[in-house]
């Protein structure tokens, strides 16, 4: 159809030179030009000639009318105004002027562009005052230069159609959590133009969303809200996102700018630190209660205990008993010292010095130093708590006394150690006189056999040892008066004659006391101790098939120590009375060797059990056999007798000659 | 896109089928009846504006259809020729956003009610020539009767809507206007194409008009629907 256009009008075929035209009649002028040139054309010709190319020339250089401009689209943002744009065609190297010309609605009225500044170049305006919803508009483009003008192709434009919003604006991304997970709450606006409010407009919304780094973009459609939640994110990315609207019947449009947001590392709700803090609340209360069952062995293993003062204090049973006689009594320890002042009988320790007459001299001044010295080597060996009072026995010499004497002794026992001390007058040759002192070394579960000694057989005497020889003995009695009643212990002078009943020889040698004794008696004894003394005498044998304890009743003014054999079948056994002792535990002596050392062994077997003897409680036993007083001299001269009390067997000594 | 609209179209017929059925009743019962089962006019709004919608894609498809089928190539871009303005052009009805807003509530559902009672007959009209095409297929043919059936619901329920908020009685305007519309069937073959083309164009123009209105409608009733 073609536009009235009040001005000059054209027609078309005279501004559609194109090129092509230009072209032929170029190619014509070059071939004219040519050929004349051939036959020698002359100047005149020539000069129309190249007028004639420069025309041709003109032609294909785009002097003419404009090309044909084309609308390229038409848009209204809002339904209330649009835009149209075109493109124009070559303008055919002159200024070129362009023109916008519509119809409204099949009228004949033609009316032009209002605006064509407002959306750019090439470009035509409607507000709002002329745009009509549900018109159809019919738009040309019309490009005129001086040569010429060019019609553009018509457009039907109905603005209801031709909808396109801009975009979504205010996109804002938060992080938000759902029970400790986080996702994504995308909010945006609509482009403020539209008119969403009245209802002119109603917009649908898409969204669409990716993890930085990805190449596919996650699409959701909201609809018509204006906010969506993105699940399923992940801690410590970031995230992409898009948003763009369309009319309900219209064009998208362009996606908003994107939105960057990045999820926290270790993103956690509140809940689940809640949960964290509980938990470990539990393990602490756990661990404490762990520490607090275990209390003691750590402190044990941290801080270990203070030892305690090895130092023995008061006996606090003693103390409350009052059986401290006095104050000074309680201070001191109970079994030292002995005195001497006491009753014979009523003395638990008694101290016998057996003199060896002739060449030494032992005073009794020295035994009684001796004494002391024993008691309280003694007394320092002996364990006061017992109450006992009792030493140890085998602690002979001094030496001994002053340390592993205790080894032998079992710890808990009292030993009741005595040391026998025999003097056996070396006058008395004939005399079988033993005067000994038995008294076993008891203790509380064992009675501890004392190294028996078997002295020096009168026959033994007799015939070999000169007089002289004797044997100091200290003996040494250490015992309490709780175990041993005063009566208990006694020594008796053994008749000479009498031949006594099976008993141990208990001989303790000092050292010190016993200088003199001969060596020769050591061969002798030596010959004697290897027990075959049953063949000497039937004394004697008897004297040693059975055991027997003797103990001491007193001496006499001969020097002669009254042996009273303890009775042997006491049955009954008082209370802390000791037990049997085991016969394992006395010791013989072997022998005596060059160096005036006993030698002892071990292996004596106790008769009987029942006829150990038990020194506890001396009245109530029955005398089996009537004390039996004999007194044997021993007659060696210097023999070192083992020790009385017990000697272990394990030790030797040497008394210095 | 289209194939989700397709869905929706084919699931709000189902739905439309459900949802209007009470507008059966109205036809045969006067409205002012008090045993008439109710409806709130929110409701009834939100359906005649998804029933406008509706019919708008559904014009919109046929347009397209009988374009692609009947018109030639040269006429598709000149939808307003040989003096064809679309028959409701003479109906005193605002044509812009200013004009519109100046108008009342009342005065918009007139214009409503105008529109669609204007386009029952032309689409009865429709349905007719279309049968005259020899190959005219038949999702064009069923799409128009589906339209003509549809507008006549709409016009039902905006009637009824007229009643709600104008607090009126039933205003039965049966408005016919024969001389708008020329019914003529003494045209050839080519200018019975361009007849009926800017028929559907009209109708299509018509019907987004009929939407809008009502969404404007919805949007100034409460501050409920927050339009914003």
């Amino acid at each position: 159809m073609f536009l009235h256009i009040p001005t000059k009008e054209v027609k078309p075929y005279e501004l559609s030179l194109n090129t092509s035209h230009g072209t032929s009649l170029l190619k014509l002028a070059c071939l004219c030009l040519y050929r004349k040139k051939q036959r020698g054309a002359k100047m005149k010709e020539m000069g129309l000639l190249l007028l004639f190319f420069s025309v041709a020339c003109g032609k294909v250089t785009g002097l003419g009318p404009p090309g044909k401009p084309t609308l390229t689209n038409c848009r209204s943002p809002e339904k209330e105004t649009f835009t149209c744009w075109w493109k124009p065609g070559p303008d055919g190297g002159l200024p070129t002027t362009y023109a916008l010309y519509y119809l409204k609605d099949n009228s004949e009225t033609v009316y032009e562009c209002p605006d064509y500044h407002t959306a750019g170049r090439n470009s035509c305006f409607f507000n709002k005052n002329e745009t009509s919803v549900w018109v159809n508009y019919n738009i040309t483009v019309v490009a005129t230069n001086k040569m010429g003008r060019t019609f553009s192709d018509p457009v039907d434009v109905d603005v209801a159609y031709i909808v396109q919003p801009h975009t979504p604006e205010n996109v804002t991304v938060n992080v938000m959590e759902d029970e400790g997970w986080p996702f994504l709450r995308v909010s945006w606006e609509s482009p403020h133009k539209a008119d969403i409010r009245s209802g002119w407009i109603t917009l649908v919304y898409e969204l669409r969303s990716k993890m930085e780094g990805e190449e596919e973009w996650e699409e959701h459609f909201p609809g018509q809200q204006k906010t969506f939640n993105i699940f399923s994110v992940r801690s410590g990315s970031s995230y992409l996102v898009q948003v763009r609207c369309r009319p309900d019947h219209g064009f998208w449009s362009e996606w908003s700018p994107t939105t960057k947001t990045k999820v926290p590392k270790f993103f956690l709700g509140r809940s689940l630190w809640i949960l964290i803090l509980v938990f470990s609340i539990l393990v602490v209360l756990i661990l404490a209660w762990i520490i607090y069952m275990n209390c003691h062995s750590l402190k044990h293993s941290i801080l270990p205990p203070v030892p305690g003062p090895k130092i023995k204090g008061f006996d606090h049973q003693r103390l409350k008993n009052g059986s401290y006689k006095d104050g000074l009594g309680a201070l001191m320890i109970p079994e030292y010292p002995p005195s001497s002042s006491s009753n014979d009988d009523d003395l638990l320790v008694e101290y016998l010095e057996v003199f060896v007459t002739g060449e030494q001299d032992i005073s009794m001044e020295e035994g009684k130093e001796i004494q002391d010295h024993y008691c309280k080597s003694e007394s320092s060996t002996c364990d006061s708590d017992s109450g006992h009072g009792s030493c140890d026995s085998h602690t002979l010499l001094i030496d001994k006394c002053k340390e592993t004497s205790k080894d032998e002794l079992n710890s808990n026992c009292e030993d009741a150690s005595e040391i026998i001390e025999l003097e056996i007058s070396q006058n008395n040759q004939d005399e079988k006189t033993l005067s000994y002192d038995g008294r076993p070394d008891t203790c509380n579960g064992r009675v501890k056999t004392w190294p028996s000694v078997f002295t020096p057989l009168p026959q033994y005497t007799l015939s070999a040892i000169p007089q002289k020889s004797s044997l100091e003995i200290v003996k040494q009695h250490c015992l309490s008066d709780t175990l041993f009643p005063p009566g208990s212990m006694s020594s008796n002078l053994v008749n000479q004659n009498e031949s006594f009943g099976p008993s141990y020889w208990e001989f303790s040698l000092n050292s010190k006391q016993l200088p003199q004794i001969h060596s020769q008696s050591s061969k002798h004894l030596q010959a004697y101790s290897d027990i075959n003394i049953s063949k000497k005498d039937n004394e004697i044998t008897t004297l040693f098939k059975s055991t027997q304890y003797v103990e001491v009743k007193n001496v006499n003014n001969k020097d002669m120590v009254l042996l009273q054999p303890v009775e042997s079948g006491s049955q009954s056994h008082a209370e802390g009375c000791p037990h049997v002792h085991q016969g394992k535990d006395y010791s013989k002596v072997k022998g005596v060797n060059s160096d005036k050392m006993l030698l002892l062994e071990s292996g004596v077997n106790v008769m009987g059990q029942e006829t150990a003897t038990c020194f506890c409680d001396k009245s109530e036993t029955n005398h089996k056999h009537p004390p039996m007083q004999t007194v044997l001299p021993v007659q060696e001269e210097q023999k070192p007798f083992a020790a009385n009390g017990y000697v272990d067997t394990a030790t030797m000594f040497s008394v210095p000659m | 896109m289209m194939t989700f609209f397709k869905w929706h179209f084919i699931v709000q017929r189902g739905a439309w089928a459900v949802l209007l059925w009470p507008f059966l009743f109205t036809k045969c019962i006067p409205l002012d009846c008090q045993d008439c089962p109710s409806i709130s006019q929110e409701k009834l709004l939100d359906r005649v504006i998804q029933h406008a919608e509706l019919i708008y894609r559904v014009s919109e498809e046929s347009c397209t259809l009988f374009e692609e089928m009947f018109v030639p190539f040269p006429l598709r871009l000149q939808r307003n020729q040989a003096g064809y303005a679309c028959i409701t052009k003479a109906l005193p009805i605002p044509s812009s956003k200013s004009e519109i807003q100046q108008i009342s509530d009342q005065w918009l559902l007139q214009s409503v009610l105008l529109l669609v009672q204007s386009w029952i007959e032309p689409l009865v009209y429709l349905q007719t020539t279309l049968d005259r095409y020899d190959d005219a297929p038949e999702l064009l043919l069923n799409k128009t009767k589906w339209l003509s059936g549809k507008l006549l619901s709409l016009e039902q329920g905006v009637l009824v809507l007229i009643t709600k908020v104008l607090n009126e009685g039933m205003v039965s305007t049966s408005y016919t206007e024969q001389a708008i519309f020329q019914y003529d069937m003494q045209l050839d073959m080519l200018e019975s194409i361009i007849k009926d083309y800017t028929l559907f164009n009209c109708f299509k123009k018509d019907a987004h008009k009929i939407e809008t209105f009502l969404k404007l409608l919805k949007c100034r009733q409460t501050d409920k629907y927050n339009c914003a």
